[in-house]
């Protein structure tokens, strides 16, 4: 039992200790994944912006070429000279200068638009800015970042304008001892196919906004590109971001529990426009102890080592049925066996050591209990042969009582016969107060257990032996020879050694009280049927000692 | 683009076969600083990414001055109120309007005209008369000088575009200078007038009195001085400290 205890606790212990560390893990999880997602948040958008930066610097040495091509200058410079109107000729020649330089540039840091800018801010020629056509007065020159290219400084811009644009710039120089002849300007939209390569080099989810609404957006494989759409009602609160407002990042803002975004504005005309871009992951959370099998993807159930995991369980549970077979089965099965040879008579008693554990006390305690029935008679009894029947009607012929006493019974005080008890005087009808208890076959006879304050057992003071069917006639000495009160004698001492074995009490019980009620009912039996003489036997009825009475008529 | 820069002179000033002419040239617009440009170099308008000077182009021209044929209005204050002129065409495109300085008796109609391929939303600065409203590509929009004063006027959508008109009634005629400040007032009355030029919706330079007759005038031997060398030179200086500490502060920052 111990085992199997032990091991229901340790399992229990386990199993609780299991769901404390799952709920735990669950815990930490969420507030790591919280921390690495604000980190990689940070990081993302940390990288795009470098990245922005970076590609700017890069695209604005690709402009060098456009600045030193011959013709480039020299018709700005043409189109200066002509403050009322620019030159045809000069558009035209530039148009070709700018389409050589561009198709001598890798495409992966090419254009979508260039444009040659004069001093006076006008557009002489360019290239993929096809909104401009037919517009002869199409001009650039108040952007800042124009201006300070038309200064003679080469920077970068984001232009919100139909849509959004990266743009660098830098001076076009002529005459080194004037004024830059003017500025070539190249720009990218940033559309999906921007952001896909930003993407691509960056590994983030990122969706660039202005005006309110979503402008581009591209994500890595694992992610829903569509969940960055969350953004745009988000927008509207953006502004409320303190860090947004004056840093120009904000913190990570989680959208519906889809997408956790930190947002950045982007440099330029379009930090005042409130234009940036943004940068999502997805929540790694899980919901409680079993979210970590929606989440856990192949590779992390490869980490998993279910084999292990399944071959504790077998362990644990083989271990489990082991310990009931050898603490519950076996016992039960030793306990059952025995219990039906019990009951079968094939032994006398059950025996303890041939037990384990309980069921050794249960053993032991059936045994005794056995005793102490066989101690009180072998317990109530049904049959005719009950005190009630003392106040029905008187049958014709004696009564045999259940527990008379033959004056022929002889003790087997060797104790191979019937088992003689009590140390009762001997009465004047060969002694009365020994009874005869049935032995099972093939079994030794048990000894009753002597009454308190009975005195040892000899042959010659156990005459009598208990049979619990007298044979008709047995009574044929009763009610002759010697006066009742001499017979009550011997029924008082049968009668509390009985109680005694019963386990009731005998303070306060006796002789005279009790000869008293013997000749009440022997002289109300005698007036009610006629009878000559009654002779009062003892016996036990629903565990107590009770007297019967055998009117007799002769 | 200068025929329709010149047609809004005509409209401007009145013409007369008698009217004078004053030509003149204005001097030292190189010292003034475009407010817009300027404040778009600021770092912490976090205007770009990254700005670096060419160094094969001369310091001179590194300053950011205006571009004086759209900037700097030069006006013909006469003695008394004058009477409105015909509506003043003013461009909207290239982030900018043209002109970007406009000086014009109160009352006078500006027609606002979209050249850009996209949309603008002009407002007025602190004054209700002239609310932000889209003007789409080729579109005009119409607005009347309320008064006497200085009225600005932006756009929601372009935060570079920013323009001044002054409110005068004594402006009898205006002129824009030329890439090397030249310029030439068609005053239709003789009579006595100041020659004033503005920038950015402020008096630049001093005010230059003239007398007119029939005849033309020559101011060119004195030449309006709108902007001084040295107080430039000392902006920029004090211009480059502040941006070397905001550098050397940003660098202790970290990158953010």
């Amino acid at each position: 039992m111990v085992l199997s205890r032990f091991w229901y606790v340790l399992l229990g212990l386990l199993l609780g200790v299991t769901l404390y560390l799952l709920h735990l893990a669950s815990s930490m999880y969420n507030r790591a994944g919280l921390r690495a997602r604000a980190e990689g948040l940070s990081a993302d958008a940390q990288v795009v912006s470098w990245y922005l930066r970076d590609d700017a610097r890069q695209r604005s040495a690709e402009l060098i070429p456009f600045a030193l091509e011959p013709d480039v200058a020299k018709y700005l410079q043409k189109s200066n000279e002509s403050e009322a109107k620019v030159p045809e000729d000069a558009r035209g020649k530039l148009t070709q200068a700018l389409n050589r330089v561009s198709a001598q540039i890798p495409k992966s840091l090419g254009f979508d638009s260039v444009f040659a800018v004069d001093q006076n801010g006008r557009v002489v020629a360019y290239l993929g800015y096809e909104q401009a056509s037919g517009m002869e007065d199409f001009e650039l020159g108040g952007y800042p970042v124009v201006a300070d290219a038309l200064h003679g400084y080469v920077r970068d811009d984001t232009l919100v304008l139909d849509r959004m644009y990266r743009v660098v710039a830098r001076p076009v120089e002529f005459d080194l001892s004037a004024m830059p002849a003017g500025a070539i300007v190249g720009a990218r939209v940033i559309d999906d196919r921007f952001a896909r390569e930003l993407s691509q080099r960056t590994g983030a989810a990122v969706a660039f906004y202005a005006n309110g609404q979503r402008a581009a957006a591209a994500s890595p494989a694992d992610f829903n590109t569509a969940n960055l759409d969350a953004i745009v009602g988000d927008l509207t609160d953006l502004e409320q971001d303190k860090d947004y407002h004056e840093k120009g990042r904000s913190g990570v803002r989680e959208i519906g529990g889809l997408i956790a975004v930190q947002y950045t504005r982007l440099p330029g005309e379009a930090w005042r426009l409130g234009a940036g871009y943004a940068v999502a992951r997805q929540p790694a959370a899980v919901s409680g102890p079993l979210g970590f099998f929606s989440k856990a993807d192949d590779k992390d159930k490869k980490q998993g080592n279910l084999p292990l995991a399944v071959i504790a369980a077998l362990v644990a549970a083989g271990l489990g049925i082991l310990f009931s077979v050898l603490e519950h089965t076996r016992p039960l099965r030793v306990f059952k066996t025995e219990a039906a040879k019990f009951a079968a008579g094939s032994i006398e008693l059950l025996t303890p050591s041939h037990f384990r554990g309980v069921f050794r006390k249960i053993a032991a305690d059936v045994n005794d209990g056995v005793d102490k029935q066989l101690a009180k008679g072998g317990g109530p009894r049904r049959g005719p042969a009950d005190f009630k029947e003392v106040l029905g009607d008187l049958p014709d012929q004696p009564v045999m009582s259940a527990f008379s006493l033959p004056g022929d019974a002889v003790a087997d005080a060797a104790g191979s016969g019937p088992l003689s008890v009590g140390n009762l005087p001997s009465s004047a009808h060969g002694g009365s107060g020994a009874r005869q208890l049935p032995t099972p076959p093939g079994s030794a006879p048990r000894r009753l257990p002597r009454p308190p304050g009975a005195g040892p057992v000899t042959p010659a003071s156990a005459p009598a032996h208990l049979d619990a069917t007298m044979p008709e006639g047995g009574l044929s000495g009763w009610g002759t020879g010697a006066p009742d009160e001499a017979e009550w004698q011997d029924v008082f001492k049968e009668f509390v050694a009985t109680k005694q074995q019963c386990g009731e009490t005998i303070e306060g019980f006796t002789y005279e009280k009790f000869v008293e009620r013997l000749r009440k009912n022997r002289d109300a039996l005698v007036n009610k049927y006629g009878a000559k003489r009654v002779k009062f036997g003892v016996h036990v009825k629903d565990g107590k000692a009770a007297l019967k009475a055998n009117p007799i008529r002769e | 683009m200068k025929a329709s820069w010149a047609a809004l002179l005509i409209a401007l000033v009145p013409a007369s076969a008698e009217a004078a002419k004053l030509r003149g040239r204005v001097d030292g617009f190189r010292n003034l600083l475009n407010p817009v440009w300027a404040e778009a170099k600021d770092p912490k308008e976090h205007g770009y990414s990254f700005r670096e000077p060419v160094p094969t182009v001369r310091a001179e021209f590194r300053r950011l001055f205006p571009h004086a044929p759209k900037e700097i209005c030069i006006a013909a204050l006469a003695a008394g109120p004058q009477k409105s002129p015909p509506p003043v065409l003013v461009r909207i495109g290239g982030g900018r309007t043209t002109p970007v300085t406009l000086v014009v008796p109160p009352g006078t109609r500006l027609t606002f005209q979209n050249t850009d391929p996209f949309k603008h939303r002009l407002h007025g600065v602190g004054f209700p008369t002239f609310q932000p409203a889209d003007t789409v590509r080729g579109a005009t929009r119409e607005w009347s000088v309320p008064g006497p004063g200085v009225f600005e006027i932006r756009d929601e959508l372009a935060p570079s575009l920013r323009m001044w008109v002054v409110g005068d009634p004594t402006v009898a005629a205006i002129a824009y200078p030329s890439m090397k400040g030249d310029f030439a007032l068609s005053v239709e009355q003789p009579g006595e007038y100041t020659v004033q030029a503005f920038f950015a919706g402020k008096k630049v330079g001093p005010a230059m009195p003239v007398t007119v007759k029939e005849a033309d005038l020559d101011l060119t031997k004195t030449p309006l001085k709108v902007g001084d060398e040295k107080a430039a030179a000392a902006a920029e200086k004090a211009d480059a400290e502040k941006a070397k500490a905001d550098a050397e502060t940003d660098a202790k920052g970290g990158d953010k």
